[in-house]
This record gives C-alpha cells, structure tokens and sequence, in this order.
C-alpha cells in the first residue's frame, strides 16, 4: 500500500515503511546523509538530511521520519538548504583532521604533494609527473625556480628541514616529461586566445585543451616563456628545458603565434570577434622607476635581464654595479652582473636582510658568489660625472610596521653618501601595462571578480598582470583557473571544487611536536638531501645551471622523512564531499575541535577520534553486522567518543573484517597503511 | 584487595538490569573498577565495551577511586546564583582539586553535582553525603579542616 | 514544662528538613517529650522556615515553631508553648496559594499507610475502581490535566492511547527524574506523601489496561525511594495492586544522572538498561516503548494530581485554572527571595503574586525570573502581571517546565546566568545529534568569551542564529529547548550583553573579567583582615587592591566587617 504525499510541491508516492529519505531518492531526489546504513538500525544523528514540515513548521530527520499521506515536505528550499550546511557546518567545527597535507594546501596550484612525493619515491616517476601535472603543467621549470610555498608549511620544518619536495617535481619531470603524453580529448569546436605565452598564458592554454578547446597561444617576443625565459637567468632556468616544455605544448596542439604584440599587431576587438573566449596573461613587463632625481639614468632590471636573455647570455661588463632593490628579481641582477664579470656588485636595499622579499636561498647563493649588500640603504638622486654615474643614499632606520606589517624604514636625517658605479640597476617592482580600454583596479592590474579571472563578456585575465608581479606557480595557478572558469561559462562543465573545503590540524608553527602524529612506521630520521651545486668559480663565470637534480636513490630516501599528514579517507570522506555540496564555509562556528588521537594498536587499523562525527555507525555495523560489540560509545554531549573496553584498542580478536571502516562515513575509522 | 561482587546475585540476571547492578558496585565502592566491569559484564550477559559505554554516560558512575571525603558542591540553579562558581574557586585555591578530581593523598575528592534539592539553603555543598548549608569562605575553610583533621 | 494541650508533635523531616539541621532538633524532641508522640512528616513547602515544628493541640489547633535549633532550650520552648519563635504563615501566601495537591504533605508520616488513609487517601482509587476504566480516562480528560513535566501535553489523550491498545502487556512509569536544577517540588511530594503518587498510578493502572508500574527516580533522592519502597510494600500489604483481579508490579528503577533521561524515549532507554539517549518518534512509547511494549509516562506531580480528580470529579477539578491549563500548579522558589520554598497556586495566578506576595521578593530588587530552568526562559518584571499557565509561558519565551521558579535580582547579570544554563545543557547533551551536541558546545564557547570581556557584537548574531536553528534541528526536548535561557535574555536584556561586548563591563559586577575589587578607603578601618584573608597576597599594606593580582574570589569581601570592600563594574571605579 503505497502514499502519496509531496516534495517540494511535487506529489510522489511512498512504499509502506519508506521513510522520506527513501522516497525521494525513487523519485530522483537525493538527499545527503552521513548517518545511515541500510544493515543497520537508524542512528538518526547528523541531522545533515533535515527537511520541512511545511504545515508544522518542523524540521525532520528525513532518514528516519516516515512521509505522512498529503504531507508536504520542502527539500531544497533556501531554508532547508541552510539547515543542512548549518548541520555540516557544525561538524566541520568539531573536525580535526587534514582534508589535505599543509603542503598542498600551501601550494597555490593545491598540487598534490604527499601523493606525488609517494609515487616518486617508490621510483613511479610517471605516475608523480601524472599527479604533478594534473596541477602544474611546467613542472621542468617550476622544479628548478619555484619559492616552495609547501615546503614552508611543511611539518617536518618542527624538526628543523622539510622535505624537499621541489626536488621530486624536477626529477620526475626530468625524467619522463618528454615521453610523457596526456590523454587528449576531441575538439569540442570552440576556440579561444590566449595572449601572452608566460606560465600564466601556458598553464590556460595546456588546460583549456584539456577540456577540448582548439587553443592560440599569441606572444610579443619570437619564443615562448614570458618571464620564465626573459626575467629569469639561464644559470637558474635553463632556456633548453623551456623550450622542450613549449614543444610539449605545440605537440598536444596547441598553436603558437610569436611576435605579435597586444595593441600593435593584434587587437582585442577583432580577437573577441574571432574567438570564442580570450584570456589575457601579458605579465608585469613595465618596471617601477627609482623614485628619485635622475632615475632615468638607471637601468630597469627587467630590460637587463631581458637584453642578457635575448643575446644567448652574453652582454657587455657591466663594470662596478650597484642593484637598487631587494627582492628575486635584484637577485636576478646582481647574480647575473657577477655573471658578465663585474667583480664589483653590490645590492642597495632600504630595509634589513630580514625584511627583503627575495627567497633566503637566492640571498644566499648571491653571497656565495661575491654579492655585497649595503642594507638601511635609500637612493635619494641619481647623476651622471664623467663617464661614472654617482648614486646619493640616505641612511636608514626602522620605525614602526607598515600595512604589509614589514617595519617601515625612515630615513636619518642628514645621513647622505654617495657610491659611484659604472651601472645603476633600479630592480624595485614591475607593473601591469594595461592595453587601453580595460578596467583596472588601483594597482593598475587588470579588474577581475574576486577569487575568478573573469573580466567582462569574453574576456579573462590570468597572471601577473591580474594581482601584480608574482611566482611563476601562481601564476600556472592563475592560468589553470581561467580554463577552469571559460570551461564553466562555455561547456557548462561545473567547476571542480575538489579542494575547496580544507579542514587543517593546524600549521608546524602552531603546533608542538606531540601534535604532529606519524602514522608511517619508517618515518626516516636522515637529514634533508642535499643538492650538488658546481664549483664556485664555474658558478660566478658561466650561466651554467647552478645545482644538479637529485638522483632517484636520494629521493627515495627523502620520501621516508614525509609524514604523510593528508587524511587517508580524504577521497571519499562524504563529510567534506556533502560540505563542498552544500557549499560550506569550515570555520562558520570556531570553537574546540575534538582531541585528535590516533590509535593505531591495531596492526591493521586505525582509530582517530579527531574525525569522528559520533555517528555510531561503526558501532552499529560491529554489533548488528558483524554481530560482535567491540566498539561503544562513550561519555556524552560534547566529548562522546568512540571506545572500545577498558580504552585497550580493538582487541586482536577483531577479524580486521573492515566492516566498520567501510561504514564510516569520514577517516575517523580506516586502514592504517594508505593505500 | 580482591573486590568482591558476590551481592549482584541478588539482582536479578536480566541484560536490563546492568544499571541497577553497576548503582550496587559504586555504593559498595564508591567506583567502578575493570575488574567490577568484567565481573557485571558476565553476569548481565553484556559486552564489556557496551558496558563501558553505559557506565560513561552517567554521572553517578566513576572509573576512579575516589577520597576518603566526597566533597559535591553543588552548583543548581539557587546555588549558582548565590556562589558555588566562588566555593569552587576557593576549593581550588585550598585543595587544588578541579571537579572529578581526587586528590593526590587520597584525602579529598571533588565533584559538581547539578541540585542536591537544598534550594532555600544556597550555597550548599556535601561532603560524604552530609549537607553543609549557607557556606561562605570562612565556613568553607572550618568545615576542610575538622574534616581533614579527622 | 510540657504543656498540656499537646496531643502531638511533628518535625518536618524530608530532605530540606535534614539538611537544615532538623535531626538534632528531632533528637532533643524525642529527648524531651515523654508520652507526647513525635512525629516525622513531610513538607510543608515553607523551606525558609526548616527546621519546622508544628505542636498539634488537643483542640485540634497547631502552633508552629519555626527555624528551630537543634537545642533543649529552644526544645523546651516548644513544649511549654512559648511564645518565642512561633510561625505563621505569611497571610499574603495564605490568601493566594491554593493547597490541593500538597493537602497532605508536612501533615502526615510520609510512611504511615493509615495515615494517608485517614486524610481521604485511597478514596480516589476506590471510586475508579467502581467505574468502567473508559469512564475513568474520560473523567481525566474532562478535568483538563496536562502534563506537568515540561510539555504540557494532555494527560487525559495520553490515557486514552494507551487504553486503546491491544497488548497483554501494558506499561505504566512515572518519571521522578527531576533534573532541572532549581525544581525540587517532585522530590518533595515522593517523600511527603509517596502513596498520593502511587496511587495516581494504579488508577492509571485500571483506566488504561496497565500491567505493570515503574517509577524511574533520580538516585539523587534516596528518602524519596526509601519512602516510595515502603508505600509500596504497604500497597501490596492491603492488596491494593489487585486491580481486576490482574497483579500489578510494581518497582522502582533509580537512574543515575543524566537530564537527558527526562526525555521520554531517553528514559525507556534507561530502563531497559542502556544509555539514556532519545531517539526519533514515532513509534511514540505508547505503541512501543519499554522493551517494545506500550508504555505511558506521566510526571510525579501529574500522577499526584490524579487522585484529587478521581475524589471531586473532573468538572470540578476543572473549575480551578485557566483555558491555558487547568487545576493548581506546584512552583519551586528559589534564588532572591525572602521565602524560597515550594507553593501551590492555582494555575493563572500572575507571577507579581508567586514572586511578590508569597515569595516575598522585594519588587524594587527584582528584574526578572525565571521560569522552567534550563530548558526555559527568563521573564522580566514588567510582564510579571502574566497569568501562569502552558501557553502564556511560552508566548514569552519561556516555558512552564516541572515548575522552577528562580528569582533573579538586579545585581545578577543576565549574560552570565544565560551562560550558567547553557553550561548546564551543553554538558548534559546526550551527543546523539549534531545541532544539540555541537550547536550548544559553540552557544557555551561564545557565552564564555563574552563573560571573559572577549565578545564583539557579531556574536550576539551567531547566538540568535545558531539558537534558533538548534531550537528547529535538535532530535529531542533538551536541544529543543536548550538555547531558550540565551535567546529569552537576548530578547529581553540585549543592553547588558551589549555592554559586555562592547563596553567590556557588567553592570551587576558579576563577571570576574569585567568587574573590580575595590576598597573604599574612607570606610576601611585597617584591621588587615582582608590582607590576612587574601590568597593571593593582592592587597597592599596600605590597602590597594592590585587589579591585576587580584582573582575576585570575594574573600575580603566576605570578611571586611565594614562593608569597605565591594565589587564594582570594571570601569566604574573612576
């Protein structure tokens, strides 16, 4: 006997004995819920499958509340649908697991490091390169120059090194990137532009023919890289390995237009007429001036870098040098001067060596090298006497922090000296050159929506010349996302959100020792690998590549040092994968999270209560199921957990049958060796 | 010292009948050891981790021995109002001793309990049952010392 | 000198007796009286008055004798009919309470069967017994009783879903798990008169088909099943638990402390000897409840009120009460009072009379009260004209609950007695569902970060947002109603919350973070008893409290024979 009722308006009908939840699925309406198991009695605890009495008002645990006839039930109403994220939101609160490793969720294109690491270690260098590229499309480049956001979050840094995970990106690519080849879909017929071909403008490109646009790929300069080949040195990113990288991208299809420049040989409007979708990623190629008298004396360090590029690494002397500037790309220029035979370079920064933006590793290398730094150090007029050019400084001192919460230096009055040098290099920032027509925001950046690269109509802009001058992973994070976003607005595929609900335990710097749990049973304890550099002198004489990539052996062992902090359910935990659905933000209701402590007594499994969400499904399955009672739950309220007798662990009379790890609908229950 | 559990052979041997045998072994000994729960697992015929479970949930049952005196302060409504959050603080102050705690020496143990029904006679704690009323910290300090003293 | 006109002497000697130091005093009566027989009754409701002694003439008259102490002197007094110390009930109190349900509490031996018999007990059940149990539930659901646990749910369509069932087993169980802090009128009725409650039970018994009588009481309560016990074997004693000819057990199950067990299907759960959490209705116990069979659960008072319908009908029963509930109701007072104690009105009686005429309670140091404990909310003064019943209570916000009513004063603060409540909820929150158990943990956090001067205002709206959806996701009445103490006082008292977020202050300088320790050094005569009495060596020797030494645990407060010494909102000592 069967009744009818409705959802959302529409009448259905209901089999005797099905409950709301049941119903609605035979009529195409799935409801979430975490709490349920059809082996089981109703656990009734999640509250995540709440819908609306509409007549009453109430809110109904729809798993377990049975349709009444003519009852009319609201499902997906914004009310309901509030209801059910508040109710995943309060779980996440309590949750105190890692949907991701910090590293990956530090890592600007969310690489997938812990998972790369693993497969590059255990010698699956294609399989890591897979992982990487899913995310970085350069990985050769990137290998060799990125700033390491993951290493910096990650938790080996509490016992002194990370992991140097840069290095597994840069042997595998090193190793099978050319033999490497994706599985490309067919055209889908819709074509789109990219104009620029730097990282940002590559990394579009390469995933939007992913998605099966036919892609043109325009550049003002006759090869491909952007600032990848004319910003960065030869001695730190070989030109071969950029151009094996481009080739890659001309071998999936994508077509290359060199030469022509934005405004002077191409224009938007005709682009827009002839493309479906056009994305914008000219770069940051208009250097910031000294700011003082004179500054047109000095030589922007962008066109320096770019003028050594362009001649096959070879420039005049630039004799005794002074570099105003502190961050990469002045190390860029004082290197590269070393470089060119100056044996007189020196670095003029305003601040202290601890505020200078630049990577400490590159300060380093550049004092290897024969670099001076002259810090607290301010230009104040620029001249030319003779054929010497003499540069007027200020001394400095720091005051209090400015808005990027670096102490702001104020000068000592009276403090002037003046250098002289044969070449002045202005190395203090690059901006956006905007082509005429287009809103920018008050950085003079291109104007894009929050979080999006969407501009207007068919434009979008990835890159530098979106947010301002950055990495080079940023800006392949920038580019992924603009294909993501035209994939979205033209193919209606919905955008992936895989990522977007990152629960953390917390950063290294946070948390103590005893916090950081390993899992792994031969967590290695050996020291960082270290990277063999060449000599010194072939260093500050050649642009030859400065360091050596690691052999596959040292990697292995490298791999032992990774804790592996990601969740091992975090593919299929249906607490985040609801929590993505419906939209969650994790951190709606801050407060205590659940003490998170791994029991691994088990041999085979492993009980961490941190992710538990008190379901008692597990408990359910072992009694009802399995038809055994080994787990309980404990205590009550807020610190109910589950337990097992005498808190001793599943007792090894446990058959390891799994059961209750299937069932659970988060980590909290799982294998203990990740698979 | 062997506990000895012979009296729930009075209590009927009924699964149901688990809280009535565990309220027998924390009046016998003021907790509920792991031996008491194996031995009431036996007889009740439940699983010892059912029994844990039902055990936690209550606030009657401890897992830990407790002191010589059982000091509850009482914090129902009255008394909230009229103190305890300070009779607590003062407890504290002078035994160390948060709720659920016992002491080191085994003399004293701390415990809330939501009302012992002696509204009108707020603040009120009760020390091995006794009921001390109208408590300010001078008769607070007199009633730990003669019970200390003891 | 024992006075001749004494025939008898009783002690109120329940719980509140005992604890007021009635026992002593019983010990010097015994001591003293000779032939006059002392007798220990129950409870008469004036708790402000224990220990209470009441000399029962010859006449029939009595005289009270009230706060007596535990000396012979004071003993002697009594016997010799001396003026000193006697009792009157206050005549306000006497002019609105209205006793029916109490009638025989403080006036019998709780546990003399013949007692209770002589006051008319019994006579209910004797008449039901006469009538068809179908005519019974009908003349329960005349007289308009509604539940008087929390719910209010009519108790007459209660009976009639359980007489409608068809099972050879049925089951009958009064829930005595009164857990709400502040209300003690249950516990008080089982000690003073625990056959009125029994009996409302086998009435039950016959008017629906029961089986079987469970009374699930507190633990917390030993006199109350020390007392209720010995009832119980008196009944089997006079056969009494024959009806129609079918033996009715009876028994009583201690729980072990949990609130949550309150909560019908929670309390079966506990019966059945497993953890005491709720779960989804229906089934509703009356089709399955206790080991799957129908079961009713009715509250100690509502059971208490059974046998006075049965006695005078239910039209006449009826006659006393409002539209919003029917018959008397039984208050707890407690907290800023003159005369906490217990009191029966009829329902519809205003709380300005419960508070002010027979609590005692001064009108210009009262702000609000609150009704219902922690699941209820708070009422302030200016709608004190409210008549209580069901729905009045809950069209502000608050409910009738078992019958707490706690004065507040106005040199409480309100943010912190909202966060005591939620305290008290969140920590009995069985932790099945989600909303409940986690919801009501973030209400307390939030709570606590205000009290600790950490609050913005922001927080006011994640109190009244989360509140609320609490209030509508939560499986059980706990969730149901757990954030109504903080959503009451948002609604009523927002200034005092916004004071403590933004100001940092609170006005009844309760909140140690935001308030001050100060001496008025004019007043101080420098006895050093406070630096003597400082734990934590705050005060100076010349008599500065060091804010930030100091704990506020009102040490020297307590002690300065000057009243030098007082609390203050923090920022008001300017």
């Amino acid at each position: 006997m069967s009744i009818e009722f409705f959802l959302d308006g529409k009448a259905v009908k209901a089999e005797a004995g099905q409950t709301i939840m049941d119903a609605a699925r035979d009529n195409g309406i799935v409801i979430p819920g975490l709490c349920g198991d059809p082996r089981i009695s109703k656990t009734t605890s999640c509250f995540v499958c709440v819908v609306k009495d509409k007549k009453t008002g109430k809110f109904l645990p729809s798993c377990s509340a049975r349709p009444a006839p003519g009852q009319e039930i609201e499902v997906t109403t914004p009310e309901v649908l509030d209801m059910r994220r508040t109710a995943l939101e309060l779980l996440l609160s309590e949750h105190n697991g890692d949907c991701e490793a910090p590293c990956t969720i530090a890592c600007p294109a969310h690489a997938q490091v812990e998972e790369y690491v693993r497969a590059i270690a255990n010698g699956e260098f294609e399989k890591g390169l897979a992982i990487i590229k899913e995310r970085i499309p350069m990985p050769m480049s990137v290998g060799r120059v990125c700033p390491r956001f993951c290493e910096k979050q990650c938790r080996r840094n509490i016992d002194g090194k990370p992991v140097a995970i840069n290095e597994f990106k840069r042997l595998a690519a090193d190793k099978c990137f050319d033999s490497y080849m994706e599985t490309l879909p067919e055209l889908c017929g819709k074509q789109v532009a990219v104009i620029g071909g730097g990282p940002a403008g590559l990394s579009a490109a390469y995933y939007l023919r992913l998605q099966g646009f036919a892609v043109a790929v325009y550049d003002a300069e006759e090869k491909f890289g952007g600032m990848t080949r004319y910003g960065i040195p030869e001695y730190r990113l070989p030109k071969a390995i950029l151009d094996r990288e481009v080739a890659h991208f001309a071998k999936m299809g994508i077509t290359f237009v060199p030469g022509k420049k934005l405004g002077a040989d191409i224009a938007l409007d005709e682009l827009q007429k002839e493309f479906d979708a056009v994305v914008i990623a000219i770069g940051c190629w208009k250097a910031s001036g000294l700011r003082c008298e004179g500054e047109e004396l000095a030589t922007p360090g962008i066109g320096f870098l770019h003028n050594i590029a362009v001649n096959g690494n070879v420039a005049p002397n630039p004799g005794r040098t002074l570099v105003i500037g502190g961050g990469n790309t002045a190390m860029d220029c004082v290197r590269s001067s070393v470089r060119l035979g100056s044996a007189d370079v020196t670095c003029i920064y305003r601040r202290t060596e601890a505020e200078m933006p630049a990577e400490k590793i590159e300060i380093a290398e550049a004092g290897e090298e024969g670099v001076k730094f002259q810090f607290l150090t301010a230009p104040v007029k620029l001249e030319k006497r003779g054929d010497k050019l003499v540069l007027t400084c200020l001394k400095m001192e720091l005051g209090e922090p400015d808005a990027s919460g670096r102490r702001k230096p104020v000068a000592v009055p009276g403090s002037e000296f003046e250098i002289e040098a044969d070449t002045v290099i202005g190395a203090i920032g690059q901006n956006t050159d905007a082509p005429a027509g287009l809103p920018v925001d008050r950085y003079g950046n291109l104007d894009v929506k929050a979080g999006s690269t969407r501009i207007e109509g068919k434009l979008y802009a990835a890159g530098d010349c979106a947010y301002g001058a950055a990495t080079v992973v940023e800006a392949i994070a920038s580019g992924r996302l603009a294909a993501m976003e035209i994939a979205e607005d033209l193919l209606n595929i919905p955008m992936p959100h895989e990522n977007s609900v990152f629960i953390s335990r917390g950063t290294w710097q946070e948390m103590s020792r005893e916090d950081v749990v390993v899992l792994r049973d031969d967590l290695s304890d050996a020291a960082r690998v270290e990277l063999k550099f060449i000599p010194i002198e072939e260093r500050r004489t050649t642009f030859n590549e400065v360091c050596a990539t690691a052999t596959a052996e040292e990697l292995a062992a490298e791999g032992k040092r990774c804790i592996e902090c990601s969740c091992s359910d975090k593919s299929d935990c249906k607490l985040r994968k609801f929590s993505d659905e419906a939209g969650c933000r994790p951190n709606a209701y801050p407060g205590a999270r659940q003490v998170a402590s791994y029991d691994v007594r088990h041999p085979e499994i492993i009980q961490d209560r941190g992710k538990c969400i008190k379901c008692t499904v597990c408990v359910k399955v072992c009694k009802e199921v399995v038809n055994q009672t080994l787990l309980s739950l404990q205590k009550r309220g807020f610190q109910s957990m589950i337990g097992t007798a005498f808190n001793s662990g599943l007792p090894l009379s446990c058959k390891d049958c799994g059961k209750c790890i299937e069932s659970c609908p988060t980590g909290a229950l799982d294998w203990r060796k990740k698979r | 010292m062997q506990e000895d559990f012979s009296f729930l052979n009075k209590i009927e041997r009924d699964p149901g009948n688990l809280i009535k045998g565990l309220q027998a072994i924390q009046s016998a000994y003021g907790y509920v050891s792991d031996d008491a729960i194996r031995t009431a697992a036996e007889y009740f015929g439940r699983p010892e981790a059912d029994v844990e479970g039902v055990i936690s949930f209550y606030a009657q049952f401890k897992r830990v021995k407790p002191g010589k005196y059982k000091i509850a302060v009482c914090d129902g409504t009255a008394c909230h109002l009229k103190g305890a959050p300070l009779i607590h603080t003062w407890l504290n102050q002078e035994l160390g001793l948060n709720p659920g705690e016992t002491a080191p020496d085994g003399v004293f143990s701390l415990e809330t309990v939501a009302c012992l029904g002696c509204c009108s006679l707020a603040p009120v704690m009760s020390v091995n049952g006794k009921v001390h009323a109208k408590l300010d910290r001078r008769t607070m300090m007199k009633i730990l010392k003669e019970y200390a003293a003891k | 000198m024992i006075s001749a006109e004494i025939k008898q002497i009783k002690i109120g000697l329940v719980s509140c007796g005992i604890a007021a130091g009635g026992e002593a005093v019983y010990k010097e009566l015994t001591a003293a009286a000779g032939d006059i027989p002392v007798v220990k009754v129950g409870c008469l409701g004036h708790c402000y008055a224990e220990p209470l002694v009441e000399a029962v003439l010859k006449d029939g008259s009595s005289i009270f004798y009230n706060n007596v102490p535990g000396t012979s002197e004071a003993v002697a007094n009594i016997l010799a009919l001396g003026e000193q110390g006697r009792f009157t009930i206050p005549a306000k109190r006497k002019a609105k309470e209205l006793v029916k349900v109490l009638s025989m509490a403080g006036k019998i031996d709780p546990v003399n069967f013949d007692d209770y018999v002589s006051f008319g007990g019994y006579e209910g059940l004797k008449k039901a017994l006469t009538m068809p149990p179908e005519a019974v539930v009908e003349e329960i659901k005349l007289s308009g009783l509604r539940g008087r646990g929390g719910g209010g749910f009519s108790t007459g369509m209660k009976w009639s879903f359980l007489a409608a069932k068809d099972s050879d087993e049925k089951i009958i169980v009064c829930n005595a798990d009164e857990g709400d802090p502040g209300a003690f009128m249950d516990r008080s009725l089982m000690e003073s008169v625990p056959h009125q409650v029994l009996e409302g039970m086998l009435i039950a018994a016959h008017a629906t088909g029961g089986t079987k009588i469970i009374i699930y009481c507190r633990a917390e309560y030993p006199m109350a099943i020390d007392n209720l016990n010995i009832a119980i074997s008196q009944i089997k004693a006079n056969g009494l638990n024959i009806i129609n000819g079918r033996e009715i057990d009876i028994y009583i199950k201690e729980g072990a402390g949990a609130f949550v067990c309150g909560e019908e299907t929670a309390l079966i759960a506990s019966l059945e000897g497993q953890r005491g959490m709720p779960r989804f209705r229906p089934p509703f116990p009356t089709d399955s409840g206790y080991q799957g069979k129908p079961t009713m659960i009715n509250n100690v008072e509502t059971f208490g009120n059974v046998p006075l319908i049965l006695r005078e009908g239910g039209a006449e029963f009826a006659k006393v009460g409002t539209a919003g509930g029917r018959g008397t109701k039984i208050f707890a007072l407690a907290g800023d009072l003159e005369y906490p104690g217990l009191v029966e009105v009829p329902m519809g009686t205003t709380i300005s009379e419960i508070v002010f005429d027979i609590g005692g309670a001064d009108p210009e140091k009262v702000k609000a009260v609150q009704t219902g404990g922690p699941s209820g909310g708070c009422i302030p003064k200016d709608m004190f004209d409210t008549p209580v019943d069901y729905d009045s209570l809950r069209s502000l916000g608050a409910i009738m609950g078992s019958g707490g009513m706690i004065v507040i004063g106005n040199d409480r603060c309100m943010v912190e007695t909202a966060r005591y409540f939620l305290d008290f909820t969140h920590r009995e929150s069985c932790g099945k569902c989600t909303f409940c158990r986690v919801g009501t943990t973030r209400m307390f956090e939030i709570l606590e970060r205000i009290v600790a001067g950490k609050g913005c205002e922001a927080d006011l709206d994640t109190l009244e947002e989360l509140g609320n959806k609490i209030k509508a996701g939560s499986l059980c009445g706990l969730g149901q109603t757990a954030p109504n103490p903080v959503l009451a006082t948002l609604r009523y008292y927002r200034d005092e919350y916004l004071e403590h977020v933004n100001q940092k202050s609170c006005r009844a300088a309760q909140c140690n973070a935001l308030s001050d320790i100060v001496l008025d050094q004019a007043k101080c005569i420098k006895c050093k008893l406070c630096i003597r009495s400082c734990p934590v060596e705050a005060i100076s020797a010349d008599f500065v409290i060091d804010p930030d030494k100091c704990t506020r645990c009102n040490s020297c407060v307590d002690i300065c024979p000057k009243k030098a010494i007082r609390r203050m909102a923090k920022g008001e000592n300017k």
